[in-house]
């Protein structure tokens, strides 16, 4: 029944109007008031690290936890601003396949590196040294807690979180200009019409779910004789189940958007996502730490084929109402 | 920069032969199928060549035989890397692909490395396992005898060994490995400088299980070419791939688009150019033992360029050609075929200037250096091009009205073929 409706919706083919109307909202509602959330989070973290830079602070946890929920609300929207700069990569470099963030804040603080002290040579070291999930190792791992090393551990959390905050306002006055790109397609900017235009909204929601299945459940849940709950998102802090909830949440927002003018496909987002969040929000696991025993693992995996529901609504249905498909993105590859 | 135009002016010529519009999908297809096979097969001939330089290396180490067997190794990638460009979009390449040319790879379980290479890691509790020199060895708790270094022990045992993809252990870039050595130049110039005597007999022998050495470079050799010998028959006039491409003809247009985009954007814009850049890392470059990175960037560039105007330069010289998507998209909108043209060759001339600059010196790895500006922009030059190109490349589906077709932009759903159309 559902499919035969979608169909008829093709044929109308989405009017330019109604496109431009979604583009507009996205930037209004959703995406500019997220990245406004992430300057101000991330500002307040730089001013908590000036005087409160020990892991164990819980000014600096409280102010690390908000900065970070902020961008898990944006990292979907990875278009513009973000990827200029590679400030969204440096604000987020995970997953890590190779262990870089551990090596490379090992190198910094062995030699207690003196780039900490200037700002623009700490924004060209690697990024895995750099955001949100090297400041995590950094204030959780167990083996960089030396006694020794705590002045220069000091100062590298205070680089890391000033870099932070720059990258997070650079991205915020960065959606200023770019949001007319959007709104205003021109046949020589990146998007020529308006269905460029809602293809790239599309995509944000598109791969978020993409990566939220894929990255922040697959990895964890590795396969069955091999599960890797230390390849989960952020598991030192115990945000992976968090990060989850708040990109499903995000993501739901979004969703709503693009099905506007669908009242059926909205039905079955909604009873999707209400589904999956009431599922993130009954998992008593943190850090999907029981996905290594059969139980634990029933649940995650669950959840992961809840996420996949959504998505197929998502490319099933509601893409092809809009007119758009999802093309490519940068998580094809291997 | 000679090679680029050159290909320019040849390009034009070939697909003007087709430019009447009339080329039928079915012939794009064919065309496609034939330069994979072609591609296949020349990848299969210089493995050969690889394999009888390996063997003599085997048979006489010297550090001539081990410039051969490295020239040789650097012949094969050429024709290999432009068929990387099929994996994305065909299932059955990219199923294969892992065992040929998986990367990057934990080296420390083939061989012995330096000590800065660190020991086993959250990811990998293999990665210093050192095959050559441990015959019998426990991997997830149970004993390998590995005192015969075959195809078979690669190939089933070690590679992915522990469910870990970084345990390569067959392939390409395991026989990089095997004969270049690590390079331990950090981000300054040379590659990886590995002693012809870690082959050497007797007293000689450097690195320790020399023997072991070549019967492990013997095994992957062998493996190499039969697994690319199976791929060539795949693509041969009755193989599955072939055949599979065929059975629908919207859906191998759309594998053809999904090879060029996947492949331009997250695989070699994103994964293996500008994550290096970013991590400042000098192993994070593709052919990272033996400084290759710029010819396989520029040949995976050409690989996707090819299959747009349907024509290949085989490595006899000899040319493979026919209808091809450009000749498609002409006759829906001049205009984009046009603008596509246009972002391939940009792509290809900033693919060149990193080659040309490699080649003059300037290695690729020195490029990727913290704060190395001109490095910087060279890369960046390349990853921008390949963006933008992944744009039109979407823009062709939807004038070719593929939109509705199952379009997999990656391992994105679990069951993609449910689209309705």
């Amino acid at each position: 029944m559902l499919r035969k409706v979608s169909i008829a919706l093709i044929c109308m083919a989405h009017s330019a109007m109604a496109d431009q109307a979604i583009v507009g909202r996205f930037l209004d509602e959703h995406a500019l008031p997220a990245f406004d959330q992430l300057d101000r989070s991330a500002a307040n973290l730089a001013e908590v690290s000036a005087t409160h830079c020990d892991g164990q602070s819980p000014e600096l946890l409280a102010a690390y936890g908000q900065a970070f929920d902020a961008w898990v609300g944006v990292s979907h929207i990875r278009v513009g601003p973000s990827e200029e700069e590679d400030r969204a990569f440096a604000l987020a470099f995970w997953p890590d396949t190779k262990g870089f963030t551990a090596k490379s804040l090992n190198a910094l603080i062995k030699a207690a590196d003196p780039v900490v002290y200037e700002p623009e040579g700490f924004a060209s070291i690697s990024i895995a040294a750099r955001g949100f999930y090297a400041l995590e190792f950094l204030l959780f791992d167990a083996g960089l807690q030396d006694a020794e090393t705590a002045t220069y551990r000091c100062d590298l959390v205070r680089a890391i979180a000033h870099e932070i905050h720059q990258n997070a306002a650079a991205i915020k006055w960065g959606w200023q200009g770019y949001q007319d790109v959007l709104r205003v397609p021109s046949a020589d900017g990146p998007y020529k019409d308006d269905t460029e235009a809602l293809r790239e909204v599309f995509k944000a929601l598109h791969t978020g779910l993409q990566f939220t299945s894929d990255a922040r459940l697959g990895r964890p849940l590795g396969t069955f004789e091999r599960p890797r709950p230390r390849r989960a998102e952020a598991w030192r802090s115990e945000r992976s189940a968090r990060h989850v909830q708040l990109a499903l949440v995000a993501s739901y927002e979004l969703a709503l958007m693009l099905a506007a003018d669908e009242p059926l496909i909205t039905q079955s987002l909604q009873a999707a996502y209400d589904r999956t969040i009431e599922l993130v929000e009954q998992i008593d696991d943190p850090a999907f730490a029981g996905v290594a025993d059969p139980s634990g693992r029933f649940r995650v995996e669950v959840l992961r084929q809840a996420v996949d529901r959504i998505r197929e609504i998502v490319t099933l249905e509601l893409a092809p109402a809009l007119g758009v498909t999802a093309g490519f993105n940068s998580l094809d590859g291997d | 920069m000679k090679l680029v135009t050159s290909s320019v002016a040849f390009i034009l010529a070939s697909t003007s032969a087709f430019a009447g519009g009339h080329a039928s999908q079915e012939a794009v297809l064919a065309n496609y199928a034939n330069i994979a096979e072609a591609k296949y097969a020349d990848s299969l001939a210089t493995a050969k060549v690889l394999q009888a330089a390996v063997a003599t290396l085997a048979d006489k180490p010297s550090a001539e035989n081990l410039e051969a067997a490295k020239k040789a190794w650097l012949a094969a990638r050429v024709p290999y890397q432009q068929t990387e460009v099929f994996r994305f979009g065909n299932a059955i390449v990219d199923d294969w692909e892992g065992k040929v040319n998986a990367w990057p790879l934990d080296e420390g379980l083939i061989d012995y490395v330096d000590a800065a290479y660190g020991g086993a890691t959250d990811e990998n509790a293999v990665a210093v396992l050192n095959v050559i020199a441990n015959p019998m060895f426990e991997l997830g708790g149970t004993t390998v005898d590995a005192t015969m270094i075959t195809p078979a022990l690669l190939e089933e045992t070690l590679q992915e060994a522990d469910g870990v993809e970084a345990n390569v252990a067959t392939g390409y870039h395991a026989i990089e490995f095997l004969l270049w050595g690590q390079d331990l130049n950090g981000h300054g110039a040379g590659a990886g400088a590995r002693p012809w005597t870690d082959y050497a007999a007797g007293d000689d022998c450097t690195g320790g299980n020399c023997d072991r050495r070549a019967e492990y470079l013997i095994a992957a050799t062998d493996l190499l070419v039969s697994d690319l010998d199976w791929m060539v028959a795949q693509w041969a006039e009755a193989g599955a791939a072939r055949a599979e491409l065929l059975a629908d003809q919207n859906a191998g247009i759309v594998a053809m688009l999904t090879g060029m985009g996947s492949l331009s954007y997250g695989e070699q814009a994103g994964e293996r150019m500008r994550l290096g850049l970013m991590l400042n890392d000098p192993e994070e470059e593709h052919d990272c033992f033996s400084d290759n990175t710029h010819n396989s960037h520029y040949y995976d560039g050409l690989g996707v360029q090819n299959v747009y105007f349907g024509a290949y330069t085989r490595i006899d010289g000899t040319v493979v050609s026919g209808p091809s998507l450009s000749n498609l998209v002409m006759a829906k909108d001049a205009a984009l075929d046009a603008e596509m043209k246009g972002k391939l060759f940009t792509t290809m001339k900033a693919l060149g200037a990193i080659k040309t600059a490699a080649e003059a010196g300037f290695a690729y790895d020195q490029m990727l250096e913290r704060g190395n500006d001109a490095g910087e922009a060279l890369v960046m030059g390349g990853v921008t091009g390949l963006i933008d190109q992944t744009k039109t490349i979407e823009r062709v589906v939807t004038a070719l009205e593929l939109e509705n077709i199952a379009f997999e932009g990656s391992d994105s759903l679990d069951n993609p073929t449910a689209v309705f159309n």
